[in-house]
């Protein structure tokens, strides 16, 4: 477990640095090097810390404890086939996680940032859409339970195709540098992390790590099963690339149209799954 | 915080950790236990070893407000 959790956290920085890099190569910058997002992580780690004087010292120090903390605990639900539930429960802590970063630091751009954080919250709707979509096919949420019904039956991603683009514009969503990345939009300055300088990103880097290993591995498991962990790897790395395309392609949405297009989606997603569900 | 309890912390921490994981290799400690351990341990180490290699001791500074 120690093992798997240390290698999540460098592996997901490094995907972080392979998706700064195509972006980059894609805008025909020559971009920094795949390892850049594992050298922040420690640079931050030996950079000067300490705690804002108008900062809320509990919750500015705590609530990086906790990003940490959940998605450690994401990554052990991934890894013991626990369900999507309590996954997505930890997905939606991670919204008040960031509300809990802005609003700690008492900079207003960080309040901006965690006012946006609220805001993106349409995000999550695709996510439940998609979860009920999963439910009606397999009668379960248990992610074991998933990879055995498409161990029997094939990949979810060709039974259920819209459930996945629903859930892989959640992954989008959480992507920096995308369309919906309101949260972190440049004229907030770095947005809710504006004020967590040194040690405490450091300890946000290894959350974002954390956070794109398990959302990606949530996906490859839950809509195309079980494979070895070489060829999961491999998946995540396609999957990042394409993910990279759509953010180095396409601008950062105002808040307001970020939430009405996902919203839209949202809409959308509502209508197959009702359908489905007549259908089924 | 003081560099010496930053230490302790990290310390602490990560003999939590390396003991839940020998206590479930000898099958004493079940899994959900062990993962419990970790996902407490594991924050507390990262921030406890960052504070001692880097915190400093003195006044804290006011945020950057603007231009």
């Amino acid at each position: 477990m120690i093992a798997q959790l240390l290698f999540a956290v460098f592996f997901g920085l490094l995907l972080l640095g392979i998706h700064r890099k195509v972006i980059a190569r894609i805008q025909r910058r020559p971009g920094p090097p795949v390892w850049q997002e594992i050298l922040h992580m420690l640079k931050f780690s030996f950079k000067t810390t300490w705690v804002p004087k108008t900062a809320s010292a509990i919750l500015f120090v705590g609530v990086v404890l906790v990003a940490i903390g959940i998605w450690t605990a994401a990554l052990f639900v991934v890894l013991s086939g626990g369900s999507l539930l309590i996954l997505f429960a930890i997905y939606m802590l991670h919204k008040i996680v960031e509300h809990g970063f802005g609003l700690s630091s008492g900079s207003p751009y960080g309040k901006f940032g965690g006012v946006r954080s609220v805001i993106s919250a349409a995000s999550e709707i695709p996510l439940f859409v998609s979860v009920a979509a999963i439910a009606i096919f397999t009668h379960s949420l248990l992610i074991s339970d998933i990879i055995a019904y498409q161990a029997l039956n094939g990949p979810l991603l060709f039974t259920i195709p819209l459930a996945a683009v629903a859930m892989y514009v959640v992954l989008l969503s959480k992507m920096p540098f995308g369309p919906f990345s309101i949260v972190e939009s440049k004229e907030l300055v770095s947005g809710y992390k504006t004020e967590h300088f040194g040690l405490w990103r450091a300890g946000l880097e290894v959350c974002n790590g954390l956070k794109t290993y398990v959302l990606l591995l949530t996906f490859i498991l839950v809509f195309i099963g079980g494979l070895p962990i070489w060829l999961i790897l491999i998946v995540m790395v396609l999957i990042l690339v394409t993910l990279s395309f759509v953010c180095a392609l396409s601008p950062m949405l105002s808040p307001y149209d970020s939430v009405t297009v996902q919203t839209l989606i949202a809409g959308i997603m509502v209508a197959y799954v009702a359908l489905l569900g007549v259908m089924s | 915080m003081k560099k010496q309890y930053a230490l302790a912390l990290a310390l602490v921490a990560a003999g939590s950790g390396i003991a839940a994981m020998a206590l479930n290799m000898v099958h004493t400690l079940p899994d959900w236990a062990y993962m419990g351990v970790l996902v407490i341990a594991f924050p507390l180490f990262v921030l406890g070893l960052g504070l001692y290699w880097m915190a400093r001791e003195g006044e804290a500074d006011i945020p950057f407000l603007g231009y």
